[in-house]
């Protein structure tokens, strides 16, 4: 029994030196960003846009990497999330009840994917397809017909609390301030929201049924061998990561002040960038890890996308080009990277 | 205890590629048991797992454990009360999870996922004591992806989890065909130890004729989805693996010879 003993004794607390590296690499890669942004000249309202998308990031990371479901309704879940919750907004119910029901809106059309994999046996790819498709319609239909929704004059989380942050960061620190209010008040607001629901989905992937879907991606075998329903455990997960992309949808909508139905177009590919790009920069390891490294992932490319525009100079109808490049050296750097490697392998150095 | 009567299973039915995996197979296995199943490859030996664990829908016939007719109970739901082990020693755990979390969900058999902690700390004493009869050390790894861990100590972590919560029936599909001859030998001691502490009801696929021989107290040969003889009581205990590849070679040297004629 002494054996026993120790054993329980031993510490389950997340160990420090388990963290270490990831620290460093994130301060490391903080103080990079940061120095590229002021030579850069990026404007810090890439952050903002960066912070409103994020959770579409994670919907991404918790469908491809945690379920292993190759889930496309990311690009319709956030532009419903998106149009409910302007609708609500407009209809004078307070940002925070219309966040809640963005969510539930993105966290249904998830459903309708699962559901479609589960009794059809159509694969994710194919069934989130159809989803997306019929996504349109409801997007239009929530927004009672029209496909642009306009939140001017009507109280967001943003517009909320816009000018009374504007007076004080003026008090504060001077007029030159000004035009950074807004920027700097998303920033703040969106990242408690982005921080408050990585704890919320952290503790829930840490409960038994979290576990149980992050053990469906990787071996639905097994799982159903443990007795667990491993259907259900695909319609919750996909419930929970598409419920993200519709809160994203619902912050990008107050901060752009408008919904519209095209929003999510080609969201998938953002996700995807975003959840590589946190892979190779931050390398994480654990569960809370890789939450991180999906969101700021996210921040990498917005933050990559705006300084592209302001080095170039460009005009904002290049802006999904852009994207795609942005994309495109996600993904290609680290497989051109490994060719290059063993090329050298192959050639002797 | 599982008892299948007259279960047939026909694969793409009706079609030219059409498989009858079973034909008509009846077989009783009574508590505390331990049968081997020996048989050539498409002899049916994985669909009879399959049908058993609910994995493969029979066509006809009918599957009872313990009095209770499973015959059409979803897979995740007759787990409970059977544990399976896998050849592929990537089947039974889950890569990417530490062996406390695979063991975790392991425990969680029988009583559902709910919203409690993913690992408790009251768990530990008991996946400690589990491992430490297998004395390969892994009591002081509970933290290690399992994705790391040998073949062996994977199939040694699998059959923990599948006995973990007292199952009624242990099916083991060739579960040290993929393992090198000396983690096939402690893990078979290690099926031994956990089929008698539990008092375990164990069906074993296996491709040696020794394992056949050397484990269980009845031999069952199938070809061609039918048992085609059993060997129990007096003669098993006598048996030597010669004379099971003796019945073996007539048998096929048989099934060759009407395959001939009917050919021919």
């Amino acid at each position: 029994m002494t054996v026993t003993t120790a054993a329980s004794n031993q510490p389950q607390a997340p160990d420090l030196r388990a963290n270490r590296g990831f620290l460093l690499r994130g301060a490391l890669l903080a103080i990079i960003v940061a120095i590229f942004m002021s030579l850069g000249n990026v404007n810090i309202g890439a952050i903002g846009q960066g912070l409103g998308y994020a959770l579409a990031g994670v919907t991404v990371f918790m469908t491809f990497r945690v379920l292993g479901f190759v889930d496309l309704t990311v690009d319709g879940a956030f532009p419903i999330g998106g149009a409910a919750c302007a609708i609500l907004i407009v209809n004078g119910h307070s940002p925070e009840f219309a966040i809640l029901m963005g969510f539930a809106a993105g966290a249904l059309t998830g459903m309708a994917t699962a559901l479609i994999d589960i009794i059809f046996k159509i694969e994710g790819l194919l069934a989130s397809i159809i989803v997306i498709t019929a996504a349109y319609t409801v997007t239009l239909h929530v927004m009672q017909g029209r496909s642009n929704v306009p939140l001017l004059n009507q109280e967001t989380l943003i517009s909320r609390h816009s000018k009374a942050f504007r007076t004080w960061l003026v008090e504060q620190f001077g007029d030159q301030m000004r035009r950074q209010s807004t920027n700097l008040l998303e920033i703040m607001l969106f990242g408690m929201i982005v921080v408050v629901v990585l704890v919320i989905l952290y503790l829930f992937l840490r409960t038994e049924i979290g576990l149980a879907i992050r053990a469906t991606g990787k071996n639905s075998q097994m799982v159903r061998a443990t007795g667990i329903n491993h259907n259900l455990m695909i319609i919750i997960g996909l419930m929970v990561a598409n419920g993200l992309a519709g809160v994203a949808g619902s912050l990008v909508v107050q901060q752009f002040g408008f919904a519209d139905v095209s929003l999510g177009f080609g969201l998938i590919v953002r996700g995807l960038a975003a959840v590589i790009i946190g892979e190779v920069l931050l390398r994480p390891r654990t569960v809370g890890q890789l939450l991180i490294a999906a969101v700021t992932g996210m921040l990498i490319f917005d933050i990559s996308r705006a300084w592209i525009f302001s080095a170039l100079d460009l005009p904002t109808t290049d802006i999904q080009f852009v994207s795609a490049l942005v994309v495109l050296a996600a993904l290609g750097t680290p497989r051109l990277y490994d060719r290059w490697k063993t090329y050298r392998q192959r050639h002797g150095g | 205890m599982l008892s299948l009567d007259d279960v047939s299973v026909t694969f793409n039915a009706g079609t030219p590629n059409e498989v009858r995996a079973l034909q008509a197979l009846s077989l009783s296995v009574a508590e505390g048991e331990f049968v081997t199943v020996i048989g050539s490859n498409g002899a049916g030996k994985s669909t009879f797992f399959n049908v058993i664990s609910g994995a493969v829908e029979p066509n006809s016939g009918r599957i009872t454990l313990d009095g209770r007719d499973i015959t059409y109970t979803p897979e995740f739901r007759r787990s409970h009360d059977i544990g399976r082990v896998f050849q592929d020693p990537r089947l039974g755990t889950c890569p990417g999870l530490t062996i406390r979390e695979n063991l975790s969900l392991a425990a969680i058999h029988g009583r559902g996922a709910g919203f409690r902690r993913d690992v408790k700390q009251a768990d530990d004493a008991r996946f400690f004591a589990q491992l430490e009869r297998q004395h390969l050390g892994l009591e002081h790894r509970l933290d290690a992806d399992v994705a790391l861990l040998s073949g062996g100590q994977r199939q040694a972590i699998t059959l923990v989890m599948a006995t973990l919560t007292q199952p009624k029936l242990l099916l083991l599909d060739e579960h040290t065909a993929a393992l090198d001859p000396n983690a096939a030998e402690q893990v078979i001691a290690l099926t031994q130890d956990l089929a008698e502490a539990n008092d375990l009801s164990v069906v074993m696929i296996t491709h040696s004729m020794q394992q056949a021989c050397d484990l269980g107290d009845r031999v069952i040969m199938m070809n061609r989805g039918q048992i085609v003889f059993e060997i129990a009581g007096e003669e098993r205990r006598n048996l030597k693996p010669a004379d099971l590849i003796d019945r073996f070679h007539s048998l096929q040297d048989g099934t060759e010879l009407s395959d001939a004629q009917l050919l021919g």
